[in-house]
């Protein structure tokens, strides 16, 4: 069956392949090797591992090295913990970024290819364990082998450059044993790869490229990953914007979030508008000087009659208002006026207080405008106007 | 709230957005748009008409926006025609190597979507300046940025209106106070 699954697999990748199928049936070897505990143990098997990966001697190697030898002690149960070691490891890996061994790649045609066989088997490698477990003992052995089995470092170790090995090792033993049924951590392991493989496959040197896992039960077609990524990317800014626009978090459905946002954005502009003709409608007579408290951005829309622009005070508007330059005492009287008129604006707008403009001993009552005591402002008022007049 | 799924990709994009917003709600942006309003105003011949005005403020919108997103840059470029060098100059730290917005207008990008959102997305491009022939992320993008600059422009603007007009209702009552305290 090792060999009729690996014509199978051949003869769904293209022809290019050859070396890869080379591989793939140096792999059956290997695994008959390992599965059977009469023949040879670690060492060879460690050696055949890096003949097979044919990979330049390179860290991925090395680590492969030391888990040959520690880890396939002639034991048929041992193969199948380090493989699902592996897994599992993958799968805590998982969370973060996977990283090939860029290094290793460049004798690969496709890598891609390589890493989707790798995918289809490792399907098998799940069912390999608890079979291959089942033998050495219960399932529940599964996780709990991590621990025990005296499974090597190279795991911990840089997981992400021995992940191609690692799935190397998932095909071997995968292909001693029947199909199976999907393990999660396996799929989105060997599924993250074809990812990455697609993103290194341009050139093989290191680049940063995007980490896309796949989900449970979806394809891993390089396509439809980076269709998937692209989806991803609007659907983050869908959420986003759903967020800035009130009322959109409850509506699903991309179509009627975009009625509202388009909506919101109109109904902005028109406001722009609306607002821009009350400003042209009352532009003739502003005294820009006046407005000084307008750039306080605190009190809302109070804090008008700052007397700081007095110079350029319009007489006749002002002529009430002594250009005394003490502004703590204007801003009482529209405040009060504000604060009659006006009641329902005082909080709307929030203002904040500009540190460097103005003397701040005004709005030192700071956001409440009920920081002043009425009282005692108007009589400020009325001795200031009778002295004025 | 980002899917697991897309780590790297989408935290870039997040981060962008994070930024988008929280930039137009800080009080800072706020007191800056302000002044640039103010001064804004004032450069314009009173009397001019509601439309100046708009534009007046729209320009000093994009120009706290300095040139970082797509939509500012066209309208500042748009305004002044032969100033266009002068205000990619003296906009602040207008950004230079400015990203290049995907050519594919937003039907050709997501082919999962379907043709309600496609239509939908263009008339979001047609409404947000500059933005038709942007890709459907970077629209969403601009689209975000926009939204929050808007809000922002409108608070500014209400609370300038009801500025003047209390300054101006003041005046006139301080003037008939004075007149009959005379």
């Amino acid at each position: 069956m090792g060999p009729a699954r690996s014509s199978g697999v051949g003869s769904g990748n293209s022809g290019a392949y050859t070396t890869e199928i080379a591989e793939s049936l140096r792999f059956e070897e290997e695994i008959h090797s390992i599965v059977h505990p009469s023949l040879d143990s670690s060492p060879a098997a460690g050696g055949s591992f890096t003949a097979l990966l044919g990979l330049p001697a390179n860290q991925a190697v090395e680590l492969l090295h030391e888990t040959g030898p520690s880890e396939a002690p002639s034991s048929a149960a041992a193969p199948s913990p380090t493989g699902e070691l592996w897994r599992l490891r993958l799968g805590e890996h998982a969370a973060g970024p996977l990283h090939l061994p860029l290094g290793c790649s460049p004798t690969f045609p496709s890598n891609a290819a390589l890493v989707e066989r790798a995918a289809r088997f490792s399907v098998f490698a799940a069912e390999d364990s608890p079979e291959l477990s089942s033998g050495g003992g219960p399932s529940p052995r599964l996780k709990a082998e991590p621990p025990d089995s005296d499974s090597p470092p190279p795991l911990p170790i840089p997981t992400e450059k021995t992940q191609r090995p690692a799935k190397r090792k998932e095909c071997e033993k995968s292909k001693a044993k029947g199909p199976a049924k999907k393990s999660k951590s396996a799929e989105e392991n060997t599924v993250a790869a074809p990812k990455e493989t697609a993103a290194e496959n341009t050139d093989g040197e290191k680049l940063p490229y995007v980490h896309v896992r796949a989900r449970r039960g979806q394809a891993t077609d390089s396509h439809s990953l980076a269709e998937r990524a692209r989806r991803e990317k609007i659907n983050a800014r869908m959420k986003l914007l759903q967020e800035l626009v009130p009322g959109c978090s409850k509506i699903t459905g991309t179509a009627l979030v975009l009625d509202e946002i388009i909506n919101h954005v109109q109904s902005l502009q028109r406001q722009v508008e609306f607002l821009s003709m009350r400003l042209a409608a009352v532009n003739p007579r502003i005294d820009f000087g006046g407005l000084d408290g307008f750039l306080l951005a605190e009190c809302g829309p109070l804090a008008t009659a700052n007397g700081r622009g007095g110079v350029a005070l319009d007489p006749a508007l002002w002529s009430s208002h002594p250009v005394t330059a003490n502004g703590a005492r204007w801003l009482p009287q529209p405040q009060i006026r504000h604060v009659d008129v006006w009641p329902t604006q005082q909080s709307s707008t929030a203002w904040t207080r500009d540190g460097a403009a103005h003397p701040h001993a005004l709005l030192n009552p700071g956001a409440s405008l009920f920081g002043y005591d009425p009282a005692s402002s108007v009589s400020l008022n009325s001795n200031q106007l009778k002295t004025e007049l | 709230m980002i899917s697991p799924s897309a780590s790297s990709a989408s935290s870039s994009s997040k981060k962008k957005m994070k930024q988008a917003e929280s930039k137009w709600r800080t009080a800072a942006q706020e007191r800056i748009y302000r002044r640039r309003l103010l001064e804004a105003l004032r450069s314009t011949a009173s009397g001019a008409g509601p439309r100046a005005v708009k534009e007046a403020a729209d320009s000093a919108l994009a120009l706290t926006a300095r040139g970082q997103s797509q939509w500012s840059r066209a309208i500042l470029l748009g305004r002044c025609r032969p100033r266009r060098k002068l205000l990619l100059k003296a906009g602040g730290k207008v950004r230079r190597g400015r990203r290049r917005p995907r050519p594919a207008a937003p039907v050709s990008v997501a082919v999962a979507t379907g043709k309600k959102v496609r239509d939908r997305l263009r008339v979001l491009g047609r409404l947000v300046p500059g933005c038709r022939q942007l890709s459907a992320p970077s629209l969403l993008e601009e689209a975000a940025d926009y939204v929050a600059a808007l809000e922002m422009q409108v608070k500014a603007m209400r609370a300038l209106a009801d500025a003047f007009s209390a300054a101006s209702l003041n005046a006139a009552a301080a003037g008939e106070a004075e007149s009959r305290v005379v």
